[in-house]
């Protein structure tokens, strides 16, 4: 999979400022609904926020990627932000999140959901590239990045 | 004089040569239990080293009494909880399993080398029991991690069921020498009596001994000796009253090893030492026994029956006895290719020696080669058989490194110092950040060899050793907290093996419907997901999977009877 696929320039995000979990769902529902037409950001967080009971999307040393299934998208959507202070995610080694990448796909694709959701997983369980990302100075070098992301192995 | 000399300076070398071999040959891969018996044979009168030695009532004696010591200690070490996914196969194993493994090896003996059906099913019964002492070394000092189903059932099945092949020995052999008036029925009282005794004893004698270590007020040194002795007083009671005494031991050290008995840590530390010594004398003993080149002629032969029992028999014996249990096929190829032989089938082969049996030495010479054979074969392939199989579990890492010391005039707490690994994650705490419960507390902290004052304490740093008040119960808690550890190549390979995201358990499987599409049973939705994955796999284990669609859902820990952490792995 080719992340430009379901990422676009406007859709990262760099220093956003959130105070809380709930606040950085809010922030990134709304990356994320920028980039479907047919949905509003109120759906998008409700679905993000139905698969947090789930049990947390932290995938530990401090990322998270919150994903969900929603109606009215045809395609993948992606969205990524790192926030300027790690908020508390509930993630099972207990380190708080700056990296969150936030993954919408559509409600009948279930088997290409779950490709595009462990590929982006494998990615940023590569250390050096989450040390990568931290050290970024913008959006820009945050997008040429992921875009250009190959895995080590 | 001089003979007295000799035979010291010959346990001497013989054990020491033993123990050093320790050293050298985990890194190898071999079994130690085959590196004590090539010593032995190599001493032996085919070997370098010329000893003679044929007296068959000796070894019997010898080899019994460290098949008890090391069955006692097997079973001061069997925690009750591994009962809990173990008890009901292992149990099938040592009986059915026994039955069908002796029964078919029997019967390919008997046609291969030309005996009576009922002289080819004594053979069968010989080398009818798994190993305890092997089995039990090679779980614990091979690097493989196993999931705790394949453990305990292994483990429970070597303890119990050489009783089984003891008692199928006997009855043979009581035909064999009576054929005319032997009925179905003495067999039938044969195993009433030696495994109602051996159960009856064992546990009796178990409750008295634990008894025994409380109330009486001893010097420190004679607690492990009275265990010591108290299992071997239990195993020679039972044997004297025709029991099954294997059985009495095993389960006196089980009722031991599971009550708060005073001076616990020095008894299990005793009995380790003592069970090495009873396992490198008995498997050097017998190497001694043997007459290799006696063996020779048999080789053929030897290699065919192997060949049944290893590829034929187990497997029959796996399948047939675990039906019931319905185990994931993957750990029943694994149990079948674990079925080690090892001292016991030796030692029932000197029975119809001593009982002056005609074809005594075709059965020794076979029984031993079979063990050979097995232990070669079996033993040293198997981590790369859990590897193949995918039975593995990610190793836990720094392996804790625990000492325990007895507190005197108490019952159940210990003090355990634990080193501070390079990787561990308490690294940076400061002591009372540490979770630790209301008894456990802090003794001291050691720093570059020094004990340093509470007052500079500080952080906690790698190579730290912290030694902890604690009681016995706290202990598996803290030994997981003292293994934690952040390394990053860890941490791969778990998320590689249990997946990427960590799912509540007391969520509803509706959920995961919602968010993943995949289709379940309309009953299965109003379930949470933990009630769930025991609906499908009862008494789950760590490590135990259940597929949904393309993801799957893996078990990373429990706590006792409860899921305590369900991951979901995504497909790769």
């Amino acid at each position: 999979m080719k992340l430009t696929e379901i990422l676009s320039p406007e859709r990262v995000v760099s220093g956003a400022a959130v105070t809380s979990k709930k606040k950085a769902l809010e922030e990134l529902s709304n990356l994320l609904a920028t980039g479907a037409a047919n949905l509003g950001n109120g759906e998008v967080f409700n679905s993000l926020t139905g698969r947090e009971k789930l049990g947390s999307t932290g995938l530990g040393h401090g990322v998270a990627i919150p994903h969900g299934r929603v109606a009215g998208v045809d395609r993948s959507v992606g969205a990524f932000m790192r926030v300027k202070h790690p908020v508390d995610y509930d993630s099972h080694d207990g380190n708080p999140v700056d990296l969150i990448f936030g993954l919408l796909v559509p409600q009948t694709a279930t088997e290409a959901h779950l490709k595009h959701l462990a590929a982006v997983a494998e990615m940023f369980s590569d250390d050096a590239f989450c040390s990568k990302l931290r050290a970024a100075q913008d959006s820009a070098s945050l997008y040429a990045l992921l875009s250009g992301y190959t895995p080590s192995r | 004089m001089d003979f007295t000399h000799q035979i010291i300076f010959l346990a001497g070398v013989l054990f020491m040569t033993s123990i050093l071999a320790t050293v050298i040959t985990p890194r190898l891969g071999v079994p130690l239990l085959l590196v004590f018996l090539v010593v032995g044979m190599l001493a032996g009168e085919d070997g370098p080293g010329h000893v003679e030695f044929h007296d068959f009532g000796l070894a019997n004696l010898a080899a019994t009494a460290a098949l008890s010591v090391v069955l006692f200690d097997g079973g001061l070490r069997t925690k009750l909880a591994m009962f809990r996914v173990g008890l009901w196969p292992a149990i099938s194993l040592s009986t059915v399993g026994v039955l069908v493994t002796a029964g078919i090896t029997g019967w390919v003996a008997s046609w291969l080398l030309d005996l009576s059906l009922a002289e080819g099913l004594l053979i069968g019964a010989i080398v009818g029991s798994t190993d305890a002492a092997a089995v039990f070394s090679l779980l614990h000092t091979s690097a493989v991690r196993l999931n705790e189903r394949v453990t305990s059932i292994l483990e429970i099945e070597s303890g119990v069921n050489d009783p089984m092949a003891v008692f199928l020995t006997l009855a043979v052999m009581q035909y064999l020498l009576a054929p005319a008036d032997y009925s179905a029925l003495d067999s039938l009282l044969l195993f009433v009596r030696q495994m109602g005794l051996g159960a009856l004893i064992g546990i009796g004698g178990g409750r008295a001994l634990v008894w025994a270590l409380n109330r009486l007020d001893l010097s420190e040194s004679l607690y492990p000796l009275l265990a010591f002795f108290g299992g071997l007083l239990i195993f020679g009671i039972t044997g004297i009253l025709h029991g099954s005494g294997f059985l009495a031991a095993y389960l006196a050290g089980l009722v031991v090893g599971n009550q708060r008995t005073r001076a616990f840590a020095g008894i299990l530390r005793f009995h380790d030492g003592v069970a090495w010594m009873a396992q490198i004398g008995m498997f050097v003993g017998l190497g001694l026994l043997v007459t290799p080149t006696a063996l020779v002629p048999i080789m053929g032969q030897g290699l065919l029956v192997a060949a049944a029992l290893i590829l034929v028999a187990r497997p029959a014996a796996v399948v047939l006895s675990l039906l019931p249990f319905r185990l994931p096929l993957r750990e029943q190829a694994f149990m079948s290719w674990v079925g080690l032989r090892g001292s016991v089938p030796i030692v029932l082969a000197t029975f119809p020696w001593l009982a002056g049996m005609e074809n005594a030495a075709v059965y020794f010479n076979i029984a031993f080669f079979i063990v050979l054979v097995s232990l070669v074969v079996q033993g040293w392939t198997l981590a790369p058989a859990a590897r193949i199989l995918r039975l593995q579990l990610p190793s836990q890492g720094a392996l804790v490194n625990r000492l325990d010391f007895d507190l005197p005039g108490t019952r159940g707490y210990e003090i355990v110092s634990y080193r501070i690994g390079e990787s561990s994650s308490l690294i940076g705490l400061k002591s009372r950040q540490l979770p630790l419960d209301d008894i456990s507390r802090i003794v001291c902290l050691a720093r570059r060899g020094k004990i340093i004052s509470y007052r500079e304490w500080g952080t906690l740093r790698a190579g730290d050793y912290i030694s902890l008040l604690a009681s016995q119960d706290e202990l598996p808690k803290l030994d997981e907290m003292f293994q934690s550890t952040v390394a990053p190549k860890i941490a791969a390979a778990e998320q590689r093996f249990y997946g990427e995201f960590r799912i509540d358990p007391n969520a509803e499987v509706q959920l995961l419907v919602d968010c993943y599409g995949v289709n379940l049973p309309e009953t299965a939705l109003e379930k949470s997901v933990g009630a769930f994955f025991s609906s499908v796999v009862p008494r789950p284990v760590v490590g135990d999977r259940l597929r949904l669609g393309e993801m799957e859902l893996v078990i990373k820990r429990m706590d006792a009877q409860r899921i305590a952490e369900i991951w979901l792995r995504l497909p790769h």
